[in-house]
């Protein structure tokens, strides 16, 4: 069963950049996405606010996929600045998973 | 056939509501020659001032001695057509309502014939019934200007404050040796970001000040009698003295109990699975980052709903279906107060809120929102999936769905999972017992109405208020008890009360005490009283209801409720068939 990390958690909490508290999971998002993933962008941002970093490792692939376009944040009710969201993941992976700083 | 009688009879239109159903000039017809009915007419509309007028006229000029009136129903209209009849100088209770519009024509929209016959045949049972009336006065209680109020909580406080700033004289009771209730317990409570203590401490402080309240801490109520206007209670203070007070209506705050859970029902009884109760008070207490076992608290899981809204099933026969209101205010306040410490101290502390639905109703939404702004994590469960609480060593782990991951399971690992219990009748047997009131089905005192009359109950005089009347958060509670004040002052401020005169009536002649009566009466309005030689049921007016079930147990016809005899019931029986056909 999928563990919540308490350090995914912690970070996502503390940061200025990851902000997805105001998604109300519509999945226009999703619906607009250019890369067509399942996962992109609502599903991945709720393992993230949840903190389930095992699933957010499983899906190193499509965060760094992401085109960065802001077709989702564009269309988004909820003005979730998703592209800096998915920044923030990429730098948090870098930092924590590839040892690079 | 009882003696002449002058009665006037009214046959109401209702501006079509009656007359396109019901030939209201036939049934007015059909009644004209009888013996004892002088006059008998239609209005279009008889509540109408012009057409009140008309009758009070016809009334004093006919020297008519009874009324019956066809129209709608008496919840409607009695109370116009009582205060018409005394206008007209004619005792009210000689004033007869029959209902020929929510018991005839709404009912038979279909059958103007049919509809017709049957109006003729209330009218003639109306008609019996006034027939047999005899004029009656209401039964006027002096009421006394003092107050007792039980259970010195918020509530409590409150409403003893309010009593005493209208001139009553109130004394207050509390079973424990300090006033205060659980508000002493809840550390900084929701939306206002008051201290319990504090708010305690301010209402004892106007308390102590106010010469019209009397306070008595480890005190209890041991007896109580009289009625409406005029109880007697004893009252044990500490060292086994006992007081008598006489007072005019008692106010019922006793509170409520937090729910315990059972033995493992979410973890209970491991360390660290502790009721929000705990949860606040650490809060209260912490001069730093929380701290638990030594170590620094990181992750904080609360479950909601604990014993509120549960489902009936083997391992709980008995549940508590109600929500119970407070919680998810205070598990969401309690959210915003863990961000504020985070904020100060800079030790992040996760939280995930396994909520099963957000009901920070009305104006207390905001404090959800900001819960949820400030990173608290919410996941909401279904009652056929609630949340697992599994231990190893000092490590607590919450298993759940997550039903935004279309019911993904996920393991949380938590320092403190924290149960928002919810709100429990108070055990109060002996006060039961003393007073009486009727309990809902969820335990908590019963009100007569929740929306129309909230905060009265079946016993006459004694009012209830806050959380003893159902859950409630600290303003609900407030508002309750404020609106039991309000009542409260509506019936001593007058110093007289005035009582519906249909009640039970017991002829000493017939009766022979056998005791059936007494067992009937749910309001413990009979009692055993000598009449000479000679044991009778004696009726205390001022609590007889009329509800009448002392009347078909009597073994010897001994005791009626005025206003509903036997002759008068038998009467409007035989009139009402006397027109009808047999086939
Ligand atoms: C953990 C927790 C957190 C809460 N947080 C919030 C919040 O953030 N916001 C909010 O609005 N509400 C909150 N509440 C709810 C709030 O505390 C209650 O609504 C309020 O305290 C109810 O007051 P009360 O006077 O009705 O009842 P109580 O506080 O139960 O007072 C009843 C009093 O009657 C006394 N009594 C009982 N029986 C007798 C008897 N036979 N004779 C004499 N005395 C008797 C009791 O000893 C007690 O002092 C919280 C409650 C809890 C438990
Ligand atoms: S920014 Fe990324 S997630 Fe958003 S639409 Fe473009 S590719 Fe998709
Ligand atoms: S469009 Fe915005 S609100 Fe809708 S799911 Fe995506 S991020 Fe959430
Ligand atoms: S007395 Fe009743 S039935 Fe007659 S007009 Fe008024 S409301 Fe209608
Ligand atoms: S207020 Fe909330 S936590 Fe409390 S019983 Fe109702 S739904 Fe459950
Ligand atoms: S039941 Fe009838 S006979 Fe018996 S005590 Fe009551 S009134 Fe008297």
């Amino acid at each position: 069963m999928p563990k919540v990390s308490s350090k995914l958690a912690a970070a996502v909490k503390c940061s200025d950049e990851f902000n997805a508290a105001a998604c109300m999971h519509c999945g226009i998002c999703t619906a607009v996405c250019p890369m067509g993933y399942e996962i992109l962008p609502r599903k991945l941002f709720r393992y993230v606010q949840v903190g389930l970093e095992d699933k957010v490792k499983e899906n190193i692939p499509n965060i760094y996929s992401c085109l960065l376009c802001g077709m989702c944040s564009e269309n988004c009710p909820a003005e979730v600045n998703i592209p800096e969201n998915v920044r923030f993941l990429r730098k948090y992976i870098n930092e924590n998973e590839f040892n690079l700083s | 056939m009882a003696q002449k009688r002058r009665i006037g009879v009214y046959v109401c239109h209702c501006g079509g509501n009656i007359s396109d159903y019901v030939n209201v000039e036939e049934v007015a017809d059909a009644v004209r020659n009888d013996p004892n009915v002088v006059v008998s007419r239609t209005h279009m509309f008889t509540c109408s001032d012009a057409a009140q007028q008309e009758m009070i006229d016809e009334i004093k000029e006919k020297q008519l001695d009874g009324l019956v009136i066809a129209s709608c129903s008496p919840k409607l209209h009695m109370f116009t057509f009582r205060g018409m009849s005394e206008r007209a100088n004619l005792n009210q209770y000689q004033y007869i309502h029959v209902n020929l519009r929510e018991q005839c024509s709404w009912v038979h929209t279909n059958d103007k014939v049919g509809a017709t016959k049957k109006g003729i045949h209330l009218l003639r049972a109306g008609i019996a019934k006034c027939e047999l009336t005899v004029p009656l006065n209401a039964i006027r209680i002096e009421t006394k200007p003092r107050v007792l109020v039980v259970g010195a909580g918020v509530s409590g406080m409150r409403a003893a404050i309010s009593l005493a700033d209208m001139g009553l004289a109130v004394f207050l009771i509390e079973r424990e040796a300090e006033a205060g209730g659980w508000a002493l317990q809840t550390g900084k409570m929701g939306p206002e970001a008051q201290d319990g203590t504090d708010v305690v401490a301010k209402l004892l402080t106007r308390i102590n000040q106010h010469e019209n309240i009397m306070l008595h801490t480890s005190a209890e109520v041991v007896s109580k009698s009289g009625s409406i206007g005029d109880f007697n209670v004893s009252v044990r203070l500490p060292g086994d003295e006992t007081v008598s007070l006489n007072v005019g209506a008692i106010v019922v705050t006793t509170g409520f109990e937090p729910y315990t859970p059972q033995t493992d029902e979410y973890g209970w009884g491991a360390p660290g699975v502790i009721p929000l109760k705990d949860f606040r008070q650490m809060l209260a207490e912490a001069d730093g980052p929380l701290m638990h076992n030594g170590k620094p608290v990181r992750d904080v899981a609360f479950i909601y709903c604990v014993g509120s809204r549960q489902l009936k099933s083997e391992s709980c026969p008995e549940p508590n279906s109600y929500c119970s209101r407070y919680c998810c205010l205070a598990t969401t306040y309690t959210a915003t107060l863990l961000h504020d410490l985070e904020q100060k101290t800079g030790q992040p502390v996760n939280q995930y809120h396994l909520y099963r639905d957000v009901r920070t109703y009305g104006a207390l939404e905001p404090i959800y929102e900001k819960a949820r702004t400030g990173g608290a994590i919410f996941l909401r469960w279904d009652p056929s999936n609630p949340p697992q609480v599994t231990t190893e060593g000092d490590q607590l782990t919450v298993k759940a769905k997550d039903h935004l991951l279309g019911g993904e399971e996920l393991e949380i690992g938590a320092d403190l999972v924290v149960l928002a219990t919810g709100m429990r009748p108070r055990e109060n047997d002996t006060l039961n017992d003393i007073l009486k009131i009727p309990e809902s089905k969820d335990g908590f005192y019963n009100e007569i109405h929740l929306k129309l009359r909230p905060v009265e109950t079946m016993i006459d005089g004694v009012f209830i208020a806050g959380t003893a009347q159902g859950p409630k958060t600290l303003a609900e509670s407030v508002a309750s008890s404020l609106a039991a004040v309000a009542k409260t002052g509506g019936l001593l401020m007058k110093g007289y009360v005035d009582l519906e005169p249909l009640i039970a009536k017991v002829d000493t002649d017939k009766c022979i005490w056998c005791g059936e009566c007494l067992k009937a009466c749910p309001y413990g309005a009979i009692e055993k009283v000598n009449v000479g030689e000679k044991e009778i049921a004696f009726v205390i007016e001022s609590m007889c209801k009329g509800a009448g079930p002392c009347v078909p147990v009597c073994p010897h016809n001994a005791i009626e409720i005025e206003g509903f005899r036997d002759d008068q019931i038998t009467a409007m029986i035989d009139a009402s068939i006397k027109e009808l056909e047999t086939k």
